[in-house]
């Protein structure tokens, strides 16, 4: 009698044992991602997460990745490193994620690299811009950590260059924001135009949140830098440009300038002429793959894709290209698979990492001309 | 740093002031209604902010959306916030007391995270940009410079204050006010309703606060987080000028614009955050009761 309990037991054990495993097999491949969904910079977490859930929406729309559905789970971050870590912790202890996407914010994703290395779950970096991420991955020390966009450093290079081209790259004066993104910025600025025998004239930093700007950009008119390289984003950039203007700053910008976000107002008076900035995409790149896209998120969300959409779209399809060939969806196999990504950009370039599982492709400089911006020329990053 | 020569160096610390008056007005105009309430009803409140943005956003959609002009939307935004004060203090406040500080604390916490998630979700993050006529229009004397949105916050500022002042101390409803502020058993003795005043002192406070977005919105960005980088700064100043003292939180913030302003014109602008909550902290060390604290409030 024992055991024939015993043998029930057993079976039914296996049974369930065995439809899990089952389950776990055919059920939805899950990317988890950690963006700011509230908070200052919620404004760009909001189109990481649309670039990212069209790229998701587009591959199950085409059957998935090794025949199942692909999920993205969103957790909020508030672009604060503190909360960028509870976020994935909690996300690598339920086990069910196949790779970790972003974290937008520099200071976030590199507060997330070293548990994602500990827990052998691959991180696939979209929009966080900082060069030390590179720096610290592949043969930089985290095998785990994979950059898609370019970084600040190879992106202010190709800038500087070409101002140095038209003589240009003296009497910079630096305004950024207090973070990764800001300080890395501006070492870039330095180290890039450290090689042309120049140097910042300037630099100082702002808190994110900062309201008032005419302070620091009193100080800087006064200074009359030849131009003005600006690293801010989302409100603190609408203030700082409101407020240049206000001031009649008369010094145009460079750097990485949001030209797309510069009220057409400011855009239109010519204020801004001789505005130069670098950044890894435009809407308007002439592609066929970049114009299906920039349909298919207008269509969607009903506002034209930025910057920030475009990476994490692009970097949500690299991932599914390395799950479909990683074989079966583990973390080890998805890591491996994405260091041999070969991946056509819907810029037309194409990708693969290198040994800082960095990607490069191209950067695009703009230029304001007669109240309007034009591409004056891509660069390879 | 500093350019070179007199006329120059005149120009620069001319702006720099002008800047920092302005700051400061601008400051003030949130601070006295953060005063008032705490001066009146002793609450500490902590979704100031949120009205401020509130009015800020209103003032956004109805000269944006629906075409109204500037003057128009102040005017309305501030008649909608003095009501909205009115339903917060009957729906809320009005149940808490002095002795009830912690639960004034959660509470009006708990409604700063509800009314900022809650802007999130209506009107979502992305930074919006009130331009009206006046948005880049300049004032421009000699090398100086004064947008026309800022000129207006300042006369709005200015005025807010002179009428708070002489509804304070030139009516008997604002005798009434101070009657409770000071003493709440003894004013009800002499026949005043503390209800009612505390009701009318809440009121204009939250009509403050939507004066005061109203009256920024086409200076900064309007979004749904911009009240959180006054309301602290607000709380240092009315500790500066005197808790409860609204006449002491005005002159503190305008004092503490015109420093900032000054400060930041030769250091760093990280640093210029702090000089808030340094100059707190030096108030609180050598006179506890503030700059311009009699132990009288309002």
């Amino acid at each position: 009698m024992f055991n024939m309990r015993l043998t029930v037991a057993a079976a039914a054990f296996v049974a369930l044992a065995a439809t899990g495993i089952a389950q776990a097999q055919t059920g939805s491949i899950i990317i988890g991602a950690s963006t700011p969904l509230t908070g200052g910079v919620a404004h760009f977490g909001q189109h990481a997460r649309w670039g990212a859930e069209l790229a998701v929406a587009e591959a199950n729309a085409k059957g998935g990745a090794l025949g199942r559905k692909i999920e993205i789970d969103f957790q909020d971050n508030r672009c604060n490193p503190a909360e960028g870590v509870k976020s994935v912790t909690q996300m690598l202890s339920e086990k069910k994620y196949a790779a970790i996407f972003d974290g937008l914010c520099s200071s976030v994703a590199l507060a997330i690299m070293p548990l994602i290395e500990r827990a052998g779950v691959p991180f696939i970096v979209a929009n966080a811009s900082a060069t030390s991420i590179a720096e610290r991955s592949g043969v930089g020390g985290n095998k785990w950590t994979f950059k898609v966009n370019p970084t600040d450093a190879s992106m202010l290079d190709a800038l500087v260059g070409w101002l140095d081209k038209e003589g240009k790259a003296a009497n910079i004066a630096f305004l950024g924001e207090d973070t990764d993104f800001g300080r890395a910025g501006s070492s870039g600025l330095e180290a890039a135009l450290k090689k042309r025998n120049q140097k910042l004239v300037m630099v100082d930093f702002f808190q994110k949140g900062t309201a008032d700007f005419t302070p620091v950009l009193t100080k800087i008119k006064a200074r009359k830098p030849a131009l003005l390289a600006l690293y801010a984003i989302d409100a603190d950039f609408q203030n700082t440009i409101r407020q240049w203007h206000g001031l009649g700053g008369g010094v145009p910008l460079t750097g990485r300038v949001l030209v797309d976000q510069v009220p057409k107002e400011i855009m239109a008076s010519g204020f801004l002429d001789g505005t130069t900035s670098v950044q890894p995409y435009d809407p308007s790149v002439d592609t066929p793959a970049n114009k299906t896209f920039v349909e298919a998120f207008t269509k969607k969300y009903n506002v034209a894709p930025m910057l920030i959409s475009f990476e994490s779209y692009e970097t949500i399809n690299i991932l599914i290209d390395a799950i479909r060939r990683s074989g079966n969806a583990s973390p080890a196999a998805i890591r491996d698979a994405l260091a041999t990504t070969k991946y056509r950009s819907i810029l037309g370039t194409e990708l693969e990492f290198d040994a800082n599982n960095l990607v490069h492709n191209n950067a695009i400089i703009f230029a304001i001309k007669g109240g309007k911006v034009v591409i004056i020329g891509m660069s390879k990053t | 740093m500093r350019p070179r020569g007199r006329s120059v160096d005149l120009n620069f610390y001319a702006q720099l002031l002008l800047n920092g008056i302005v700051i400061g007005v601008i400051y003030a105009l949130i601070a006295m209604g953060l005063s008032l309430i705490f001066g009146v009803l002793e609450i500490v409140n902590f979704a100031h902010g949120e009205f401020y943005m509130l009015g800020a956003m209103c003032a956004y959609f109805l000269t944006v959306n629906w075409g109204f002009g500037y003057w128009p939307a102040v005017l309305i935004v501030t008649a909608v916030a003095i009501s909205l004060g009115c339903v917060l203090y009957e729906a809320l406040l009005g149940s808490l007391r002095g002795e009830s500080f912690e639960r004034s604390i959660l509470l009006t916490l708990g409604l700063s995270m509800v009314l900022q998630n809650g802007a999130v979700f209506l009107f979502t993050t992305t930074p919006k940009m009130m331009a009206t006529g006046l948005s880049y229009s300049n004032i421009i004397v000699g090398e100086l410079r004064l947008p026309l949105s800022r000129l207006y916050a300042l006369g709005l500022g200015l005025a807010a204050f002179a009428a708070l002042y002489l509804t304070l101390y030139r009516t008997r409803v604002g005798k009434a006010m101070r009657g409770v502020a000071q003493n709440r058993d003894a004013a009800l003795m002499v026949g005043i309703d503390p209800r009612a005043v505390s009701r009318l002192a809440v009121a204009i406070g939250i009509g403050l606060s939507g004066l005061a977005g109203a009256a920024l919105a086409p200076v900064y960005a309007v979004h749904p987080l911009m009240g959180f980088s006054f309301v602290f700064k607000a709380f240092a100043i009315i500790i500066i000028g005197g808790l409860g003292n609204v006449s002491g939180a005005a002159i503190a913030a305008v004092m503490l614009g015109i420093l900032e302003s000054l400060v930041g014109g030769f250091l760093p602008l990280v640093m210029v955050d702090a000089l808030a909550f340094i100059s707190m902290i030096a108030v609180l060390l050598l006179r506890p009761q503030g700059l311009f604290g009699r132990g009288v409030r309002v």
